[in-house]
């Protein structure tokens, strides 16, 4: 195998199948043979549109023994959207395990990229398991997967991380966090998330623990996983706030007191969901998980002992040096005499092996977060008198619904091209159910309701649905500060102060 | 309340929470409401709100199976089952 140690079992949830450590480095050894065969080699680039099962795991450690790296594609997006990350990243394989549509196809095979229907292989019969005929060509310091955090339909950010930065990842959080809780790991969250395969997945299983993978987000997971983690042993799970709404309403407890440890992240998380999910969980080892993509994921958590569950704790460091700084600009060098004091609220700086290369073709990019090996989180944030760190903001611009991160430009860039757009700023809005929600205000050439009808129409072909604004506001013209920019802050204030267009009932007329 | 006006109530309740460009009246009593997009699976959480509000159930008590809120129909059959006992 390419790595040291054996991976665990994985278990599907509700589809049944399970394999053990030994099938699956069987099963690796023939996708070896097969993705040979077709011309897969070092260096190569691989989307993968499927995730949450088996075979996305065992691909993935194929590819990596090849020496390619993995892109794992939110199979949600539209083909407007994956031909737009072909395009950014020129893969030579797509993997699919379900019929794509024409569209999709149509426009990979114009960004030149080879799409493989794994399906066919596997009806061929010829995947029959056994060991690889080669040695790994997969050396510490390649491309191991690169995931896109935003620019979807603009310039995409897909954040690239090496074999070493990935180990660097899972070497901290054994030394920090130990495997013991994590012996049997269930993954809630979608693989193409840097929190759900990065830290929940891979981490655990590729230290020899047992995965057990659920579709994500799946509902009937969540208002059953009391039953589900007494069913399957479960020791540990992963989350995002939101989740957890669903489950302390319509899941009864775990009984079996299995679950040594839960984490939580991608959202902030408040005290008071936090001892909620502490109490239904049976453990007081609810920690708090600070992430990034960028960082290989959880950075800091509150493996701290005894605590009190807080708005904004995190807790300690996990494999990085964190400090605060009263500066953040773009590209600026640390300046190890602009620390803040302890308990003095400023901008969080990180430095961990772990940290991505960089953003993909994008060194200009890079640079502004990069900073002579310091990362430039954009968070906000304090350190208290006992090294604890506590969250108190951030400043990038993202919309953080249910833990999905969503980029407001990449939403504008395509309103922005409907013919009779003349402004657009999409913008969060507070949400009870996600913690915030998508909205967005337009100044169009006529509001005419068949104009709104066909903007719908020209943002669905373009944009994933999860992506897609809830409230939409029309306005005369969009507030700009004094030098003529627009503030997203400003635009979801003023449109605070009206209502919404009745869009069902625009589209009811169509 | 009768049935039927559970039913409407349910629906005019479905429609403050749906994905906005879906024809609610083309849904089939027993069409699945986070299959067919109508609404998607967090928003389940909406409608145990407005079933513990509405009807006073206790969730958390019962446990729940998520087949029981997969349709407008198995929602409605899930009430008079539970505002029975």
């Amino acid at each position: 195998m390419f790595f040291d140690s054996q991976p665990g079992s994985i278990t599907e949830l509700f589809a049944g199948r399970s394999w053990t450590s030994r099938e699956i480095i069987l099963r690796v050894g023939a996708r070896i043979q097969y993705f040979q065969r077709v011309g897969l080699r070092g260096g190569d680039r691989v989307f993968v549109q499927y995730g949450n099962k088996l075979e996305f795991f065992v691909d993935l450690l194929a590819v990596w023994y090849l020496g390619a790296s993995l892109v794992p594609i939110d199979s949600r997006l539209t083909a407007y959207e994956i031909e737009n990350l072909a395009r950014a990243v020129m893969p030579r394989f797509m993997l699919i395990d379900s019929a794509a549509d024409a569209a999709t196809l149509a426009g990979l095979t114009t960004a030149g990229v080879q799409v493989i229907d794994v399906r066919d292989w596997l009806a061929s019969g010829d995947d029959r398991p056994g060991l690889s005929p080669i040695p790994c060509r997969a050396n510490l310091d390649d491309e191991a997967l690169i995931l896109f955090t935003s620019g979807s339909t603009g310039i995409p950010k897909g954040v690239v991380h090496t074999h070493r930065s990935l180990r660097a990842r899972w070497l901290s959080l054994r030394e920090c966090l130990g495997v013991q809780a994590y012996r049997r790991t269930l993954c809630l969250l979608p693989t193409h998330f840097g929190h759900g395969l990065i830290c929940n997945s891979l981490f655990p299983w590729l230290a020899g623990q047992d995965l057990v993978i659920a579709p994500p987000f799946n509902t009937a997971a969540l208002m059953q996983l009391g039953a589900v983690i007494d069913e399957h042993k479960i020791t540990f799970l992963s989350s995002v706030p939101s989740m957890w709404g669903l489950t302390l309403k319509a899941s009864k407890p775990p009984q079996s007191k299995t679950l040594r440890r839960v984490h939580c992240g991608s959202a902030p998380l408040s005290g008071h969901l936090w001892r909620q999910i502490q109490e239904w969980a049976g453990t007081n080892e609810v920690f708090n998980a600070y992430g990034i993509t960028e960082t290989g994921s959880w950075v800091a958590g509150t493996s701290v002992g005894t605590f009190v569950p807080q708005d904004g704790l995190v807790g300690v460091p996990w494999g990085a040096v964190i400090k605060i700084l009263k500066g953040a600009g773009a590209g600026t060098p640390f300046d190890p005499d602009a620390q803040c004091r302890a308990e003095e609220p400023g901008y969080i700086w990180l430095n961990t092996p772990a940290l991505m290369r960089g953003y993909y073709g994008q060194p200009g990019l890079t640079d502004q977060v990069i900073s002579g090996g310091w990362f430039i989180t954009g968070d906000i944030g304090l350190v208290d008198q006992r090294g604890w760190l506590y969250l108190k903001g951030r400043e990038r611009e993202e919309i953080n619904k249910g833990g999905t991160k969503i980029y407001p430009a990449d939403i504008d860039a395509v309103v922005e091209r409907f013919d009779r757009t003349k402004e657009v700023c999409v913008f969060a809005q507070a949400d009870p159910l996600y913690g915030q929600s998508v909205a967005m205000a337009i100044v169009l050439r006529d509001d005419a309701t068949t104009t709104i009808r066909d903007l719908r129409d020209w943002m669905t072909r373009h944009l994933a649905e999860f992506k897609m604004p809830t409230r939409w506001y029309s306005v005369a013209s969009l507030p700009r500060n004094s030098r003529g920019k627009i503030s997203r802050k400003d635009v979801a204030e003023l449109c605070a102060q009206k209502q919404p267009l009745d869009l069902q009932s625009i589209l009811k007329a169509k | 309340m009768e049935r039927e006006q559970k039913k409407s109530n349910l629906i005019n309740y479905l429609r403050t929470i749906q994905r906005p460009d879906f024809p609610l009246a083309d849904i089939e009593g027993d069409l699945s409401l986070v299959e067919s997009g109508l609404i998607d699976s967090l928003a389940l959480l909406q409608i145990i709100s407005y079933l513990e509000q509405t009807y006073g159930i206790d969730f958390r008590e019962k446990g729940i199976d998520p087949g029981e809120l997969g349709s407008v129909n198995a929602i409605l059959e899930f009430i008079e089952r539970e505002t029975a006992a």
